[in-house]
């Protein structure tokens, strides 16, 4: 599969099919994607990698756990803001309206939200990690990975869905893994085959235009 | 091309060719790039591209400061972990070592090793430089988030056979990057991307990229 497509046809996955996934298949991506980026070439990720039985005992670990409170790091920073604010809203609405569950049903949007835990049916996790000294920079890196897995994934015909929801349980998932407190968990991974009739894998994702995000300077006199 | 094979052949490019960009391809990669993932839709990512004279004009305010060395230097707050171990340093050292000996410029030439790091600084010949920036109240998962649109630019840019250098170097000059390039007052400045086509004949485009091991970075449960 080419860059664009894989680029064009990654999206997160929210309903996963029960095929297994060749761990060859997984193998493969993640020794490639160790040629990703970094600053300094401090390859600051870490990643522990779960299918079958431990992963069936972590959920069950994770679906009777509740949020760290306080969380390890807050992603929702810009949800204060109406821009962003705006942004996830619309997400939410076209994901619930693809569900057919009402703005005002609580209750399911919760039930769906739950199935972060489970990673959506994904036969497999993986969980993103680093130590936690590190900064902005090396955070922008663990994420130039992320993608290069998830676009390394889809030239393996696989789907993924990136899962901060992990990180508000990083202590439960942390102590289960062994991992020490100075240890940042920072997402999950889930990794599977799409469910490709189910309509939360069909559902149109908005992204502003490119001129809302990069300004161009210089280019006429170039030419 | 391949997924993979952008993976593989993409590298921290140090010598470009003079060969100009066409705008309407870097429109197409950046275009293509919006549909990178980012946690609740946010797309935190901001970038201002530089070509022709507004990109000299960058690179003469920064080579005029360049001289006073490190009291020249802004403070970027988002660079440099405080307390990081061995491991990372080794990493660092070994990128540079690969680097200097392809030049070769022995560790005592220390004129040497300081005219290949101002090469930085004219973006080693690009023609393009993107500085990409965002809010400053962006937290860090909005950081990964940069980090995964900016390897996918890097990736697209390959499918379209070009060449990238990130550049972390220039946050050294933000206070020079901020009076040349007009970004709102409360984004802060996060790196460089050097874009051009590499020159395939340059040493210190073709030393191996050290990368550690996969079990170093990645472990397995349950299959």
């Amino acid at each position: 599969m080419n860059v664009s497509e894989a680029v064009t046809s990654r999206r997160s996955v929210r309903a996963f099919l029960d095929t297994p996934v060749p761990l060859e298949s997984v193998r493969r991506v993640l020794d490639a994607a160790r040629f990703a980026p970094s600053g300094c070439n401090y390859q600051p990720w870490e990643g522990t990698v779960l299918a079958g039985a431990p992963l069936k005992a972590l959920q069950e670990q994770l679906l009777g756990a509740r949020p760290d409170v306080p969380l390890e790091y807050d992603f929702s920073a810009p949800g204060a803001v109406p821009k962003y604010k705006q942004r996830l809203s619309r997400l939410g609405a076209q994901m619930y309206g693809a569900l057919t569950i009402g703005r005002e049903d609580k209750d399911n949007r919760d039930l769906f939200s739950q199935q972060n835990l489970t990673s959506f049916g994904a036969p497999v996790l993986l969980l993103a990690h680093f130590p936690k000294l590190m900064k902005e920079a090396q955070w922008s890196d663990v994420g130039m990975w992320l993608q290069t897995i998830m676009l390394l994934l889809r030239g393996e015909g696989l789907d993924s869905c990136p899962q901060e929801w992990m990180g508000m349980y990083g202590r439960t998932i942390k102590a289960h893994l062994g991992l020490g407190d100075d240890t940042m968990l920072f997402c999950g991974l889930a990794i599977g085959f799409r469910d490709a009739d189910h309509p939360v894998n069909l559902f149109e994702r908005d992204r502003v235009p490119l001129d809302e995000a990069v300004s161009f300077h210089g280019f006429d006199q170039a030419q | 091309m391949k997924v993979s094979e952008a993976v593989a052949s993409r590298r921290s490019v140090r010598q470009f060719r003079c060969d100009p960009v066409d705008p309407d391809v870097l429109r197409g990669v950046l275009e293509r790039a919006q549909r990178s993932p980012s946690g609740s839709n946010v797309q935190p990512w901001h970038a201002v591209v530089l070509t022709a004279e507004p990109l000299a004009r960058l690179q003469a305010a920064v080579a005029e400061v360049f001289p006073l060395g490190r009291a020249g230097h802004s403070i970027p707050f988002h660079m440099h972990p405080v307390g990081i171990d061995g491991v990372y340093r080794e990493r660092l050292a070994g990128v540079g070592e690969s680097l200097y000996a392809s030049l070769g410029v022995t560790r005592e030439d220390k004129a040497g090793r300081l005219a290949q790091y101002q090469r930085n600084y004219r973006a080693f010949d690009a023609p393009v430089l993107m500085l990409v920036h965002t809010k400053a109240y962006m937290g860090h998962a909005q950081w990964a988030d940069m980090g995964m649109w900016l390897q996918t630019v890097m990736l697209l840019l390959r499918e379209a056979g070009l060449d990238s250098c990130p550049q972390l170097s220039w946050a050294d000059y933000t206070r020079e990057v901020r009076a040349c390039v007009e970004f709102p007052e409360d984004h802060v400045f996060y790196c460089g991307l050097a874009i051009g086509y590499r020159d395939p004949e340059a040493a210190v485009n073709r030393f191996p990229v050290p990368r550690a091991p996969l079990d170093d970075v990645v472990r397995w449960e349950g299959f």
